[in-house]
């Protein structure tokens, strides 16, 4: 660019910028490392750029014959019929009704349990039940629904013991007011434990010389968690609630995908599942495009709001 | 130091709890271990808890014999090892020249990376894209978009830089270039790192859903838990004989708990290892933040 200008300008002498000069001599002294890097920058381009450019699909009407660039735009009306649509509105309350039971229930977990693992002092105890915690976590949720569709069947051994004590059977996995407990409760059994690791990492970087002042103190074990060991863990926890509430309406379309079934639709269908069917399996690109989009910018300003108020306190993010 | 009272009484009921809640992460497993050993008639009338109750081989003949089952099973261990091999090629390649400081673009580059953890493209234009590129029915389409992740790019990249650099001046001395140094000097350096990475990778590979779902549609491409998935859903198919006609002694509650404990296995195989290193992945990247 700076090149064409100054050769429009005529009579200046056609000079090469510095910086662009020196990228040129660094380009060829270090020739290798822009090898080096032209499969990685690639994928990012192709995987990840062009996709999220292919977002403006959102605003068009696309066809898939037209392709993006011959598609007809038509502005905010994919949005404008999402809200005036009855379908939506029910995949939106079970969307941010299941993340927000997901944010209350499944957040504090893994915080509750790093801090009681933090408390046994019998090492290799510590060390079996953090093993057997992580497991879950190397599980796909194919497996994991598997295993929660076979425990909650009619011959599954939930019902078995509930038949033990005398109560009648459930179909736990057909009923609509048991899913979104399900869903909660499925996702904190595959995660808390792994959930624990970067909070114990916290804690074994406090010093140990803050618990021995406060043992001499005579603060009993409830108050140097609640007065040291909280306190301490609080940046950390602060930064992951920023990361979680920044995809606060991506839920993870494996895990639903594989406890749904169409009697539980009402309740559990959520933006990923209905994106899916809607979109990839009947082609209405651009609306599920749109919803998308619309899940991302409640991701972004909720991270922005909650960035914002956790600057006053400690520091945000960013 | 003496305990209290209090303290003892928290103590017990501390590990009461942990206990407790650590034998419901493995329970279920056991469980239907028990279920895929036993007759179909005792899986049926819920008398199967940890222990096999008509103990039968018939289910475990049955699934192993499965052709269509192991066909799967090829093509996941076919993803995983080519997938992680790439996968770890593409992350080493682009954590280095990003880790170097005579590497001028070192920092645009890596704004522009981490841009994409930010603003993720919605599952649409993404599934778009993917079929523009020719993938769909390919295995490429599992491995190709799985190629480079960002959180364990940036994690190799940041032990890179932890490298004293009088190693880089000594070897530039004897005349060693970059790719040297790199593949010479740095990777066998970084390999606890590269080690816990390529797990990571890897357990990405065997577990790859959303992806498959998307983008495979020939039953013969199948990855397992694609397989997985379809026959939990239609678990008659994994009988494949007629069952009401069947004196064979299992039905699907027994194949399907076989499948899962199948689906399993591998995982729990490699689980020492899993854990050892991932625990310290995930340290490593926390550490980061």
């Amino acid at each position: 660019m700076s090149q064409v200008n100054t050769e429009m300008k005529g009579h200046t002498k056609l000079v090469v910028p510095k910086k662009e000069k020196s990228l040129l001599r660094n380009m060829k002294k270090n020739w290798m490392l822009y090898v080096m890097i032209v499969p990685g920058v690639l994928y990012y381009i192709i995987l990840k750029y062009i996709p999220l450019m292919g977002t403006v699909i959102a605003f068009q009407d696309y066809q898939i014959f037209n392709g993006i660039l011959a598609s007809p735009w038509v502005g905010l009306q994919n949005f404008i019929f999402l809200f005036s649509y009855q379908d939506f509105y029910n995949v939106l309350r079970n969307t941010i009704l299941i993340a927000f039971y997901q944010l209350i229930f499944g957040f504090p977990a893994p915080i509750i349990l790093a801090l009681l693992f933090n408390e046994i002092r019998i090492k290799f105890l510590k060390k079996s039940v953090q093993s057997l915690f992580y497991l879950p976590h190397f599980l796909s949720w194919v497996i994991v629904g598997g295993i929660v569709f076979e425990l909650l069947s009619s011959q599954g051994v939930v019902n078995a013991v509930r038949e033990w004590l005398g109560l009648e059977t459930i179909l736990f996995m057909q009923k609509e007011s048991y899913f979104r407990s399900i869903v909660v409760l499925s996702s904190i059994w595959k995660n808390v434990g792994w959930g624990t690791i970067i909070y114990l990492a916290a804690i074994t970087s406090i010093n140990p010389n803050l618990y021995e002042a406060a043992v001499i103190d005579g603060a009993n074990r409830w108050k140097q968690v609640k007065h040291i060991t909280l306190p301490l863990m609080f940046p950390t926890i602060l930064v992951l609630f920023l990361l979680n509430i920044g995809n606060f309406l991506e839920l993870g379309f494996d895990q639903i995908y594989n406890l749904l079934t169409p009697m539980t639709y009402s309740v559990g269908d959520i933006i990923e599942t209905y994106v899916y069917r809607a979109g990839v399996l009947q082609g209405q690109y651009s609306l599920t495009t749109a919803i998308g989009l619309f899940q991302s910018l409640v991701g972004f300003t909720l991270l922005y709001i909650f960035n914002r108020l956790a600057r006053k306190t400690e520091q945000g993010l960013w | 130091m003496k305990k209290s009272f209090g303290e003892i009484t928290f103590e017990v009921f501390n590990y009461t709890i942990l206990i407790l809640l650590a034998t419901t992460m493995i329970l279920p497993l056991l469980q239907l271990l028990a279920v895929s050993f036993s007759s179909p008639i005792a899986a049926d009338s819920k008398q199967v808890f940890l222990w096999p109750v008509g103990f039968t081989l018939d289910t475990w003949n049955h699934i192993l014999q499965n052709g269509v089952l192991w066909r799967s099973f090829g093509v996941t261990v076919y993803v995983t090892v080519v997938g992680t091999l790439l996968s770890m090629l593409f992350t080493v390649l682009t954590a280095f020249p990003l880790s170097r400081r005579d590497f001028m673009l070192r920092k645009p580059i890596m704004f522009a990376i981490v841009i994409t953890m930010i603003f993720n493209a919605p599952m649409i234009p993404f599934f778009l894209t993917v079929r523009e590129l020719g993938l769909m029915n390919s295995l490429w389409a599992l491995i190709i978009p799985a190629l480079i992740s960002t959180f364990n790019m940036i994690i190799v990249r940041t032990f890179f830089m932890g490298v004293p650099s009088g190693l880089d001046d000594a070897a530039k001395i004897d005349g060693c270039n970059d790719f040297r140094l790199l593949f010479q000097i740095y990777l066998p350096l970084s390999k606890p790192v590269l080690a816990t990475i390529s797990l990571f990778y890897a357990v990405g590979y065997w577990n790859i859903f959303q992806t498959a779902v998307l983008f495979i549609r020939d039953p013969k491409l199948y990855p397992l838990q694609l397989r997985l998935r379809e026959y939990f859903q239609a678990p008659e198919e994994l009988a494949a004989v007629d069952l009401i006609m069947n004196e064979l002694a299992f039905n699907t509650t027994t194949l399907k708990a076989a499948t899962i404990i199948f689906a399993t296995v591998p995982i729990v195989l490699v689980y020492p290892y899993l854990q050892k290193y991932f625990v310290k992945g995930a340290v490593l990247g926390s550490l980061k933040d």
